[in-house]
């Protein structure tokens, strides 16, 4: 708005106007019910998962594996190949302290999602991506979360498991004994 | 293997379902406010003016489609008037099988220019031609939506 327009044109309608009837209105709650299929590389991943295994596919050109796996490298724009199974360890290469949830809800205990490079799913160049999932059974603190931390997955139970990524729980920090280092 | 490999287990075959929680609220304008203001308070159809074109809008608009004047004139048009087309439905928004068809016309109102679309009812499909004299059916009830006409009829 500005000096030569006070007010925008048009007719605007407080909430007000409806809960006096000043303003005819039609209700309506369209039904949107879908149905979003996995396809083939995140079917098969799903269902592993269910088994307790975490399984990823081979890019033939730039010998990446890919976790999620995908048809497709989308690096190389070649087919992947290979499916293999990973031990599920690996090491921290980025996190976040979320204090709010994915709908803005604020968290009374904060929750930890971190970029995850699961071993035998490094690039042999060292790049590649990174696999996404939540920390747990480590304090939600910038001292006690560290970049290059070793960590591995906790698994729901296998009764539970229902074929999602919430199959795995989320990832711990690996404890290593004082003798072992 | 690659882009030819199919999922060959069931359990390897899934799908996420979820909803979409949506609601709509739909405000008629300022014509269609009046439009339905009118047949709900009292059972009537107004339309709208364009003496510039000498066109007759109904359902009313604030604007001529055809000269974009602004519309200011407002006149009362019987709720009568001959079947210009029509439809026979058998499938609802879904596409179920309906109980009972339904006929679906466009009405030449007497002494507007646009089209009316309605449902016919209280007649037979093989009875109905084009050319056709119908009248509204208004509902008792009535809460401003253009279900308050409840169809249109044979005169």
């Amino acid at each position: 708005m500005s000096e030569r327009i006070p007010t925008y044109p048009g007719t605007p309608l407080k909430e007000r106007d409806f809960a006096d009837g000043r303003v005819l209105h039609t209700w309506w709650v369209p039904k949107a019910d879908y149905a979003w299929d996995a396809g083939v590389a995140i079917g098969k991943f799903l269902a592993g998962l269910k088994e307790g295994r975490i399984l990823g596919i081979t890019c033939p050109q730039c010998h990446r594996v890919l976790v999620p796996p995908r048809m497709v490298c989308e690096h190389c724009f070649v087919p992947t190949s290979r499916w293999v199974e990973l031990p599920g360890t690996g090491r921290v290469k980025t996190f976040s302290i979320c204090t709010v949830r994915w709908d803005m809800e604020r968290l009374e205990v904060p929750i930890i999602p971190a970029v995850i490079a699961l071993d035998g799913a490094e690039a042999p160049t060292g790049g590649g991506g990174g696999f996404m999932h939540l920390l747990g059974e480590v304090e939600p603190t910038p001292e006690a979360v560290r970049i290059g931390m070793r960590v591995e997955p906790v698994w729901r139970p296998a009764a539970e498991r229902t074929a999602a990524i919430t199959d795995i729980l989320y990832f711990r920090p690996i404890k290593v004994s004082i003798n072992s280092t | 293997m690659g882009l030819t490999e199919r999922l060959r287990r069931l359990d390897e075959v899934i799908a996420w379902k979820g909803e979409i929680p949506l609601q709509n609220r739909y405000t008629m304008g300022l014509a269609g406010e009046r439009f339905f203001r009118e047949i709900k308070d009292n059972a009537r159809l107004m339309a709208t003016h364009c003496p510039n074109c000498d066109y007759t809008y109904l359902p009313p608009r604030t604007y001529c489609e055809r000269c974009f004047a602004e519309l200011t004139e407002w006149v009362e048009v019987p709720p009568r008037g001959t079947v210009y087309a029509y439809t026979v439905v058998h499938l609802d928004l879904d596409e179920q099988p309906l109980e009972k068809s339904r006929l679906v016309a466009l009405i030449e109102i007497e002494g507007c220019d646009s089209l009316f679309v309605h449902c016919l009812d209280e007649v037979e499909a093989e009875e109905v031609y084009i050319g056709m004299p119908v009248e509204a059916v208004f509902q008792k009830e009535r809460q401003g939506a253009i279900t308050d006409i409840a169809y249109f009829r044979p005169l």
